[in-house]
């Protein structure tokens, strides 16, 4: 069997049932390596950008891409769109800064978020705690560890 | 409702306590006698204490379904669950100079980057890297 994508040929004789299937389902939905290369390299760039400002305007256009074909692949492959894990990446470094001790604004500004309280609502709306209750947390349980 | 112990059947908890442990380099969290044979034992991610806990359960081997359900997925190729990596290349590595056993090489698919090991135990294990 030939892959679309790597041009290798599968013996599938010799394979056992869950890799068969990880072929076939390769072949039928992951053959457009054109489509995979926009996805990833907006990822990628996104993992690389995400404290500065960025916008699907700029995301589209380093792509060649309209706006809106971008947001239709990047959740047709990763299950969201690039707004929203841009606001995951940034909120998962927020979480990793407020644990070191930085302060809430300080992190908010450093994220690429512009308003403090807009941060503020965003981060509890996901993580069900403000930023300052989060870091009294993870400051109070890296305290008790140490102690004991 | 929140998700903070999801669990893994295992053969014989000692054996997957140290699979987990030495060679998958999670640590062990909580170790509670359960009964003459079984324990409440849970392994962590080192760099998510805090995070969800695997909880490494006994096989049910005198219950007759379940030893053949484990048996046809681990026979089947199929991964029992599977975690994330940063690099499965890498993993992949680090795990074979280990001695662990891969019936998937490290594999693209799509978006994601694959393999499947053998955790010794009745499972096979996948490990995941988002590209």
């Amino acid at each position: 069997m030939r892959c679309c994508n790597c041009k290798m040929i599968f013996d599938m004789s010799n394979m056992n049932i869950y890799l068969k299937e990880i072929t076939r389902i390769k072949n039928k939905c992951f053959f457009n390596q054109g489509q995979l290369d926009t996805v990833i390299g907006t990822r990628h760039f996104i993992n690389n950008n995400y404290d500065k400002q960025l916008n699907l305007d700029l995301l589209s256009h380093l792509r060649f891409t309209s706006k809106f074909h971008l947001i239709r692949l990047y959740k047709r492959y990763y299950g969201q769109t690039p707004g929203q894990y841009l606001i995951d990446r940034r909120l998962e470094k927020a979480k990793e800064l407020l644990k070191e001790g930085q302060s809430v604004t300080e992190t908010c500004f450093d994220i690429g978020f512009e308003s403090p309280s807009s941060f503020s609502t965003l981060f509890k709306s996901k993580f069900g705690l403000t930023p300052t209750e989060f870091q009294k947390r993870a400051i109070f349980t890296k305290s008790d560890k140490e102690e004991f | 409702m929140k998700i903070r112990v999801i669990s893994i059947p295992v053969q014989d908890q000692e054996k997957a306590l140290k699979f987990y442990t030495e060679k998958l380099g999670f640590v062990k969290k909580i170790d509670v006698p359960l009964s003459e044979d079984s324990r409440w034992l849970t392994v962590v991610s080192p760099e998510e204490q805090d995070g969800p806990e695997v909880l490494l359960e006994p096989s049910p081997l005198h219950f007759e379904p379940a030893k053949v359900y484990q048996k046809a997925l681990f026979d089947a190729g199929i991964p029992y669950t599977q975690f994330n990596v940063e690099d499965v290349q890498k993993e992949y590595e680090r795990l074979i100079k280990l001695g662990v056993e891969f019936s998937v090489k490290p594999t693209e698919m799509g978006t994601v980057k694959i393999a499947v090991f053998n955790d010794t135990c009745g499972n096979n294990i996948q490990i995941v890297q988002m590209l």
